[in-house]
């Protein structure tokens, strides 16, 4: 013998060796007592099947290749494939000892048998390539595959192979209908025990698929003890370190979230019943939190819902169509873009009349638009035609609509004549009707015929009396030539604005009504309050705006002034531009150890009139008018003084803002002025820096 | 001869070549079946991302959060301390404190003094919610709110606290809430962004707000917040110039679109065609926009509810008046920004003009909601990035002091969108200092947020630089019992 044929000498043999084996086993059953080490065999049994499977179908497939060679090619992997059955039956039959039981795993136990004792028999009785060994194969191959899908029903649950495939409509369950037991506490155990304790798989003999598996237990005592969270079995291994051997579920397995070992726990503390709702558990118990966060408090409908085509063609950039959530057969609408509403377009709704159940043609313009086609939305919940332009007459076609739950029919100003309409509507639960137009009567005529209804009439601003808000003064520049157009507005088109040119505090009786642009013509403060019924004068905005003045031949100042507020020099007093009322804007300069004290050349033929200094003022800074002024003229440098009226002193802190010293110049010829400002060298008493020297802010000299 | 071998050979060549493409073609078909719109030019990951959110069904539909920047106290404001205006001037114990790390603006005070209220607390509604009397209009809708006195988060300045709240982390590159939104929900109405930015100024101590705060991170560009002009003319650029008509327009972006698409066709780069729909989305915006910023018609009791300064463009009012307008219209997410509440000195004087601009308007928003029956669907959110703290900062006297940022403990609240109304939620200890329960931090507050509007906040990601991120970064717990 070759050392060819003596492998299938003992690879034949073997086969036999494997009968008598099964036999065995077989007769033996659940009463073979079987040491640890051979159930190490047994548990071969996943990994081996692979192979003869593989085999097999190999062998079976090179039946039916025309022209192959049986002999040489066919029969080796046969007989090779056939062993490897052999052993995978006797591993499965050893593993079977393990608690398994049920019509998954009788099927596929049998059929494994058969496949082994089909498969030999194939390689030792027909033995050429005939009609028979075709017939032979294909049942092995049917017996084969059928085997393997029992096996995996057994490992992954019955209808593994066509679950994706079969309808699993998503039970959303309602809150009011829900069930400890059956939708908070099985689904658990569905997901994360059952694949061992269950019919045919009874693992430590406990199968959890039934409610009387539950009640019965396993093997080491029962299931759970009602009420007892510390001595439930169940609830011990679970609490057990993942480590631990006995911890359920078992490492490799997919572990209980926090929350759902606290379902279990609750469940169990709250007695184990298994037909308990939901609702009617006490609503401070935390397993009724936990529930009502499970649950969905949404409606569930029954209706069928719309073809997706039909929804889909629907949508457009003015109008959305789709479920309220997704996998819902309700529908909510809404309508975008008043100015390109189309009013035939409602009736394109008709194809989903029936799933409709909200409806938003906020701000769509109605009037006079047919609204009958609305009865026809049979589930309509919740309708909203606020500011819709929509009349009485128009709400008839909505009083039929029993399903009707919650209307906004604000800012359309329906006033008495809806409430025939809105009286009818007894299922109404919520309604928004601001803007009503209905007396006090009315509103409360509405609400005692409709006492469900929680009706909002909103804010209708009656009684309150609020302030005003300023008025705006513009000018298009603060430094003019000739004259300037002051414009005075206010948001609220219906307040009338009063302005004053003469420092007089504007009022309602006999200050200028604002009614066109002013043109102002010479320096002057702009003050201007806004007034309208109902409501309270607004707070005062002022606005100077300057002339400007000649501009001399020379100028220099006496004393520079202090070096952190020195402008751009003595430039800065006849430079045109206007400080901003902030010291620090480096538009202003500022004195405080010396005066401000300026000499001024005058160009020939100049003979001004006035000559005014333009001040900034804030006493909190520090900075005050001056304490004292003094205004000199000169003809070919004789200098003269002339008498000034003593500066206005602050008498309390009023906030950063501009001052004047207004002088007038005398009659006669001159040539230079000099003007001398010598900042307060003393703060008054009532000054939080009293007795510390104060300052004096200049920008800008106009000489008139 | 030699031709007909030639062609016999090509011709053998080009039937194998065939046969097998036949093969090819096939077993490309049989694949194809595994890509439901394959042939009908859909992008199905997207698409199948939208079919799937929101996760389950909504509360909230839009929201608008009124953002107050700059952090105002929670002490002048929802959380009433009896005990820090008894104790006035005494030092903070350290038992409290607990080696709180301070602001550098603080680190050097050698003193922790105590410092209470300067203003008067009253209990409100059916709540009976303290609330303190810079808020009157507040309080007079407490019990449409939710109070959240327990907030917690973990910067300590304006910035990376700012970044926190709004884009779930401290460092500025991840996408903003509402950009999540957009991305998550789309728009509602797709004549307007799905997330529009309106900012407002008080007179108190302003800290900047910048657009990264509403920026669409790796997100795509049309994600982000789109910040509306405080000008009269709230989207610059939106009209068309003097003298063009809207057919002309409309002329012109057809060329465009026909150019466009040529170029297309040439490179198949996608963002040709996300310009287009950007340039269509502007043109359907010239006449959306309009009908919505237009104040003029807003009726008499609309601007005593605001106050009058919501017609003064670029006031808090107005942004609140108009947030309503852009909400109402389906604009998914309106974030407002109010500056000004960051008080380190002459908090009492601060705080009276910050209550001023933002009390009415806050709780006239509420209201305007309610009448309209859109409260229900509309979260709005008011709050801070951090509080204050319970001990003055620089020098103290009951009506002038000043509060430093404080992570640990803070007050918001929220309205309607299906948060509960009319409760107040966690608890501080009584300096005011520490939480002592139920607290909330920012990443809680984020995924409660999201819940509110359908989605688990685990479960919106977006895959950047080989992971995936959320929102809620790898934190983050519902907070159930705010959920109504």
């Amino acid at each position: 013998m070759d050392s060819k044929s003596r492998i299938f000498f003992w690879l034949e043999n073997l086969l036999f060796f494997w009968i008598g084996l099964i036999v065995i086993l077989l007769i033996g059953g659940k009463s073979l007592s079987i040491p640890t080490w051979i159930q190490v065999i047994g548990r071969t049994h996943p990994l081996i099947l692979h192979f003869p499977i593989v085999l097999l179908l190999l062998a079976i497939a090179i039946v039916w290749i025309p022209n192959s060679d049986w002999g040489k090619t066919g029969k080796p992997i046969l007989v090779l494939g056939a062993n490897l059955a052999g052993f995978t039956v006797v591993a499965g039959l050893i593993l079977a000892t393990e608690d398994y039981e049920g019509t998954s795993f009788s099927w596929h136990k049998w059929l494994g048998i058969a496949t082994f004792f089909l498969s030999t028999g194939i390689y030792f009785l027909l033995k050429k390539q005939t009609q028979s060994l075709k017939i032979g194969s294909t049942v092995l191959a049917v017996v084969l595959v059928l085997t393997g899908h029992f096996g995996a029903n057994l490992t992954h649950g019955d209808n593994f192979l066509f679950e994706p495939v079969l309808s699993k409509e998503a039970q959303l369950v309602a809150f009011g209908d829900a069930e400890v037991f059956r939708d908070l506490v099985q689904p658990i155990m569905e997901a994360k025990c059952i694949s061992c304790h269950k019919e045919g798989k009874m693992k430590g003999e406990l199968r959890l698929d039934k409610i009387e598996g539950i009640k019965k237990g396993g093997e080491t005592g029962p299931f759970f003890l009602a009420g007892d969270t510390e001595n439930s079995l169940f609830l011990q291994k679970i609490h057990l370190p993942l480590e631990d051997e006995d911890h359920m579920p078992p490492k490799n397995k997919a572990q209980l979230t926090d929350e759902e070992i606290e379902i279990l726990r609750l469940w169990v503390a709250s007695g184990g019943s298994f037909d308990q709702k939901v609702a009617d558990l006490n609503q401070d118990e935390p397993l009724f939190q936990l529930a009502s966060n499970r649950f969905t408090s949404e409606k569930t409908y029954s209706f069928s819902p719309a073809s997706e085509d039909d929804i889909e063609e629907l949508n457009n950039f003015f109008r959305k169509v789709k479920p309220i959530y997704p996998g819902s057969p309700a529908l909510e609408a809404a309508y975008f873009g008043a100015s390109t509403f189309d009013p035939n377009s409602l009736s394109e709704l008709k194809s989903v009349k029936k799933q409709i159940v909200r409806l938003n043609l906020n701000r769509m313009p109605l009037q006079e638009v047919d609204l009958g086609f609305l009865q026809d939305f049979t589930h309509l919940e919740e309708l909203q035609l606020n500011f819709t332009g929509i009349s009485s007459s128009q709400l008839k076609s909505i009083e039929n609509i029993n399903s009707l739950q919650s209307l906004a029919i604000s800012g359309n100003s329906l006033g008495s004549e809806s409430l025939e309409s809105l009286k009818k509507l007894s299922s109404l639960r919520k309604l928004f009707f601001w803007e009503s137009n209905l007396t006090e009567d009315e509103q409360k005529s509405l609400q005692d015929a409709l006492p469900n209804t929680k009706i909002d009439f909103g804010f209708d601003g009656k009684g309150i009396i609020l302030q005003l808000n300023p008025p705006k003064i513009e000018t298009e520049k603060i430094m003019f030539d000739d004259s300037v157009e002051v414009i005075l507005s206010h948001p609220i088109q219906s307040v009338q604005i009063r302005y004053s040119l003469d420092e007089s505090e504007p009022d309602s009786i006999s200050s200028l009504i604002y009614s066109k642009p002013v043109f102002i013509k010479g320096t002057s403060t702009i003050r201007a309050k806004a007034f309208a019924n109902d409501w309270i004068r607004s707070e005062e905005t002022k606005t100077t705006v300057f002339r400007k003045g000649i501009q001399p031949k020379s100028f220099m100042l006496a004393i520079e002034p202090n070096p952190k507020y020195k402008g751009i020099g003595a430039e800065t007093l006849f430079d045109g531009v206007k400080g901003k009322a902030n010291h620090t804007s480096g538009e202003w300069l500022g004195f405080t150890d010396s005066a401000l004290e300026v000499e001024i050349s005058l160009k020939e033929g100049q003979h001004p009139k006035s000559i005014q200094a333009s001040l900034l003022l804030n006493e909190g800074a520090y900075i005050f008018p001056p304490e004292s002024a003094e205004l000199w003229v000169a003809e070919n440098s004789k200098w003269k003084k002339i008498e000034v009226p003593k500066p206005k002193e602050s008498l309390k802190a009023e906030g950063a803002r501009y001052g004047f010293l207004n002088f007038l110049l005398p009659e006669e010829d001159f040539d230079q002025i000099k003007i001398k400002l010598k900042p307060i060298s003393k703060l008054p008493k009532w000054h939080p820096g009293a007795g510390a020297k104060g300052w004096v802010f200049v920008d800008e000299l106009f000489i008139y | 001869m030699e031709k007909e071998i030639l062609e016999n050979g090509l011709n053998h060549n080009r039937r194998k070549f065939l046969s097998r493409l036949s093969l090819g073609i096939g077993s490309a078909a049989l694949g194809s079946l595994l890509i439901p719109d394959l042939f009908t030019g859909k992008k199905e990951a997207e698409d199948s991302l939208m079919r799937a959110l929101p996760h389950f069904a909504p509360k909230a539909k839009r929201i608008i959060y009124l953002f107050q920047n700059g952090a105002p106290s929670q002490l002048e404001t929802f959380d009433y301390k009896p005990l820090l205006q008894k104790n006035f001037g005494e030092e903070l114990p350290e038992s409290i404190r607990m080696g709180q790390r301070l602001t550098g603006m603080t680190a050097g005070q050698k003193s922790f003094p105590l410092v209470g209220s300067y203003f008067e607390f009253n209990q409100y509604g059916q709540s009976r919610a303290w609330i303190s009397s810079l808020f009157p209009h507040l309080a007079s809708v407490v019990d449409d709110l939710c109070i959240v006195k327990s907030m917690h988060t973990e910067a300590i300045n304006h910035d990376p606290a700012l970044t926190f709240f709004q884009t779930g982390a401290q460092v500025g590159n991840r996408p903003s809430m509402g950009s999540w939104l957009s991305y998550g929900l789309g728009s509602e109405n797709e004549n307007l962004p799905a997330f529009c930015v309106l900012l407002s100024r008080g007179k108190g101590n302003g800290q900047g707000v910048y657009s990264k705060l509403w920026s669409n991170g790796f997100l795509d560009a049309k994600h982000q917040g789109v910040q509306f002009s405080n000008s009269e003319d709230p989207v610059l650029y939106l009209s068309d110039p003097h003298g063009m008509s809207r057919d002309q327009r409309r002329k012109m972006l057809d060329q465009i679109a026909a150019m466009n698409d040529l170029s297309y066709q040439e490179f198949n780069d996608p963002q040709i065609t996300a310009k287009v729909q950007q340039y269509e989305m502007a043109f359907r915006m010239q006449t959306a926009v309009p009908e919505i910023t237009d104040v003029t018609k807003e009726s008499d009791s609309i601007i005593k509810l605001y106050g009058p300064d919501c017609l003064v463009p670029g006031t808090y009012a107005a942004n609140c008046l108009l947030a309503r307008k852009l909400s109402e219209n389906g604009v998914r997410f309106v974030q407002l920004y109010h500056q000004g509440w960051d008080a380190h000195d002459n908090l009492p004087n601060q705080m009276i003009g910050q209550a001023k601009d933002v009390d009415q308007a806050s709780a006239a928003l509420i209201t305007d909601l309610k009448q309209r029956g859109l409260l229900d669907e509309t979260l709005v959110i008011w709050g801070g990035e951090f509080g204050r703290t319970n001990y003055c900062q620089g020098k103290i006297a009951p009506e002038n002091y000043g509060r430093d940022h404080h992570p640990r403990a803070f007050s918001i609240f929220m309205a309607g969108g299906g948060v509960k109304s009319g409760i107040v939620y966690g608890e501080t200890d009584d300096f005011g200092y520490n939480i002592v329960e139920n607290p909330v931090h920012v990443h809680d507050f984020q995924a409660t947020v999201l819940h509110l509007m359908g989605i688990d906040h685990e479960k919106l990601t977006y895959k950047h630089l080989g992971r995936r991120y959320r929102l809620t970064d790898v934190h983050g717990n519902v907070v159930k019992d705010l959920i109504a």
